[in-house]
């Protein structure tokens, strides 16, 4: 009893300034075995704290009740405090911040009620987030729980900013994964390729599942919005995804050959005979846009071989059932912008046009000016990698070794292969 | 400081001697204290990069010239070496070289010698006298070598010797001499490549574009500077602060309707139209740069990291 008052005193004294705060963290930090033993702690102790002033109290107090059975009460507890806790206090005790916000969102889970902990780490990560660059532990269980509700738009939010260092290659995977498949369900196929490319693209020694779900996207992504498959994966891949990867994936590689092909039918009979694998991965409704999306790229190369063409010609080109079809289908992509052409409706031709854009306007100067300034940054990035990466003694080591193998004469001295610190 | 010469005599300096000097002192300093990066070619101002480490050393030498009259002309200049425990110039050497330049340059003699610093010492007059024997009146040129951002003029100061009494004893202290620079048409041009050219590749085309570019930048940060003393100067006139100037409104008002003669939609348009291009060439040779960049980062990385990378025929790049 003695211990859970005390505590609750010096919490209550001691959350003041800043120094007060780091004795109280030490304090805290000594007395949580003596309060997990003490049955004296309830959570109406909680009620004497107020959470968005003695964050780091209530923060430690919370982290040992919750370790008991699951009740609604304590969840919608846990969730007031993060909605009201101070951010500064929090950061002193991050580990403790994000071990309490993953138990809370595997006790949503157990309640099967996932929107109740939307918003609230959403807060929780914006709260423990020192720079919006950096990414946190918090963040895919922030998606996992968007995607489980179907709150994309929230989740959304979340991706929007540019993420430059990440702690755990782990948390990394999980976090461009469940945020390409939350594009994929707002229909931003843009940002959901970016995403899946830099799961499948990441350094790796051993292949991942995680990675191996997300080329698997990647390939569907591919082919819905550029509709182009090409089987080598680029430059910056490690070489296990590129081994690894394709013995694993044979039946989302035939659909890309076979839509590279550019038949219809072929596409749908693979389709078909691979459906088992796909309701497997559920990655079936991508699948069915993918094929949806073949005959959107042949209309597009369409364009780029002829001026004017009929409707009906287009139908039988790309294999539709008639002209009102064609008529619907090249109707949509105008809308979507994705192709530039005027139907003319008395005799069914169509005519395909340029880009009408001119770069004469000044919100085209807008757009280039923020473009410009966006990639100066990137690129002061990429130099300062650059350099961190020269200096780097695995590949000074790497690059030495090499070099000794170039008979300069006396030129030359030999690179030492190891540098000792 | 030195009070003024009274001797009548004008001087006139070549910028040979200044860039001679300026070389000498840049080399022994880099040779006394070798920089960790590429070594500074001779500029046209005497000190390496970082001026942080004040050596306190002085490089000596000789001046040659020509006196014609009162006119005392000072062409070229060469270097000696300080003898440490006599505190005397080299003699041998000094008439060695000077039977040398005698060859060349019938005309020349040596009028005087030249150090670095930033003061004339009195240790600098024995020096001068031992100089004497050669040329009854030899001029001091001194060359301060700290690089001063603020100072306009050149640091470069000229000093003869004049008999004071001082104590009731006649004694010879230095006395500032003014002088002007006189160029040959030769000197003008080299001067003009050493100032303007970068000294990393020189005359390569990257350079002359950044250097291009650089004028170009200054000389439109210092109109914009320009016109934002008009501006507060306007805006305060506005505010009444400060009592309005008729005149000077005229000549502001007359400069603006100066100002881009075409107002056409038409102009307007074509304008924005070329304006995006060089945003768009801007744009497209960055995202290269940036590729490229990329590129040796992706390269890079996969050495250091990939366990099986491929052995032979690949050239390591640094």
């Amino acid at each position: 009893m003695s211990t859970v008052e005390a505590v609750v005193t010096s919490i209550q004294g001691l959350s003041a300034s800043s120094s007060d705060l780091y004795a109280l963290h030490d304090l805290l930090k000594g007395a949580v075995d003596s309060l997990r033993t003490d049955s004296e702690l309830q959570l109406s102790t909680l009620d004497q704290l107020d959470p968005s002033k003695h964050s780091l109290g209530y923060l430690y107090l919370l982290d040992v009740l919750a370790y008991g059975p699951v009740s609604k009460e304590k969840v919608l507890l846990i969730a007031r405090f993060i909605n009201a806790c101070d951010a500064v206090q929090i950061r002193l005790a991050s580990e403790k911040f994000v071990s309490l916000c993953k138990r809370f969102k595997d006790k949503v889970l157990e309640l099967r009620d996932p929107l109740l902990g939307v918003a609230p780490l959403l807060a929780a990560v914006h709260k423990v987030q020192v720079s919006t660059k950096r990414l946190t532990a918090l963040h895919p269980d922030c998606l996992q729980l968007c995607l489980l509700a179907k709150c994309y738009k929230a989740g959304f939010s979340v991706l929007s900013d540019d993420i430059l260092e990440v702690d755990q290659p782990r948390e990394f995977y999980l976090y461009c994964y469940y945020g390409g498949m939350i594009c994929i369900g707002l229909k931003r196929f843009q940002k959901a390729l970016e995403l899946l490319y830099n799961v499948v693209t990441a350094p790796m020694h051993i292949v991942n599942a995680i990675a191996l779900e997300a080329y698997k996207k990647y390939i569907l992504v591919t082919l819905i919005h550029s509709g182009q498959f090409s089987i080598s994966l680029p430059k910056c891949a490690s070489t296990t995804a590129k081994s690894s990867f394709k013995t694993w994936c044979t039946p989302y590689i035939e659909v890309g050959m076979r839509y590279n092909d550019g038949k219809i039918s072929e596409l749908e009979a693979v389709v078909v005979a691979n459906s088992s694998d796909f309701e497997k991965d559920n990655n079936l409704g991508l699948v069915k846009q993918a094929v949806a999306s073949l005959y959107k790229r042949n209309i597009l190369r369409l364009t780029q071989k002829y001026l004017t063409l009929s409707l009906q010609d287009i139908a039988n080109m790309v294999q539709l059932a008639n002209a009102k079809e064609a008529e619907m289908r090249v109707l949509q992509m105008i809308q979507d912008g994705q192709i530039h052409a005027l139907i003319n409706q008395k005799d069914g031709m169509v005519r395909f046009l340029e880009d009408p854009e001119q770069y004469k306007t000044s919100e085209m100067r807008e757009i280039m000016d923020s473009v410009i300034q966006r990639t100066i940054g990137l690129s002061k990035n990429l130099i300062a990698m650059d350099e961190s990466l020269s200096c780097d003694p695995l590949y000074l080591g790497k690059v030495g070794r090499e070099r000794q193998r170039y008979d300069f004469g006396e030129d030359f001295d030999t690179v030492p292969q190891k540098f000792s610190m | 400081m030195a009070p003024s010469s009274s001797s009548g005599l004008t001087f006139k300096l070549h910028p040979l001697v200044m860039l001679n000097i300026s070389d000498h002192f840049t080399r022994v300093k880099t040779q006394l204290n070798p920089p960790a990066s590429s070594c500074a070619t001779g500029n046209n101002n005497p000190s390496t990069g970082d001026a942080t480490i004040p050596q306190d050393f002085r490089v000596y030498g000789c001046v040659i010239g020509a006196q014609k009259g009162r006119t005392v002309e000072i062409f070229n200049s060469f270097e000696l070496l300080l003898d440490p425990t006599t505190d005397t110039l080299d003699r041998s050497f000094l008439e060695k070289k000077q039977e040398l330049y005698q060859k060349v340059f019938p005309n020349f003699y040596i009028l005087g010698w030249y150090s670095t610093g930033s003061e004339a010492n009195e240790s600098d007059m024995s020096i001068h006298k031992a100089l004497m024997d050669i040329n009854e009146s030899p001029v001091y040129v001194l060359l301060n070598p700290a690089i001063n951002h603020a100072q306009k003029d050149l640091p470069v100061t000229i000093y003869e010797s004049e008999f004071h009494v001082i104590d009731g004893i006649p004694q010879p202290i230095f006395v500032n001499a003014s002088y002007a620079i006189e160029t040959v048409e030769a000197e003008r041009i080299s001067v003009d490549h050493v100032a303007h050219l970068k000294p990393s590749d020189g005359g390569s085309a990257a350079t002359q574009l950044a250097a291009h570019l650089t004028g170009i930048h200054s000389a439109i940060k210092m109109l914009n500077s320009r016109i934002r003393v008009l501006h507060q100067y306007l805006g305060a006139m506005q505010k009444g602060d400060i009592p309005c100037d008729n005149s000077l409104l005229r000549q502001v008002a007359s400069l603006l309707r100066s100002l881009p003669a075409a107002q056409s939609e038409k102009f307007k348009e074509d304008f924005l139209m070329e304006y995006n291009d060089k945003l768009l060439m801007s744009y497209l040779a960055m995202i290269t740069n940036c590729t490229s960049n990329m590129n040796e980062v992706v390269d890079k990385f996969n050495t250091a990291y990939e366990r099986n990378s491929r052995r032979g025929g690949r050239t390591p790049f640094m």
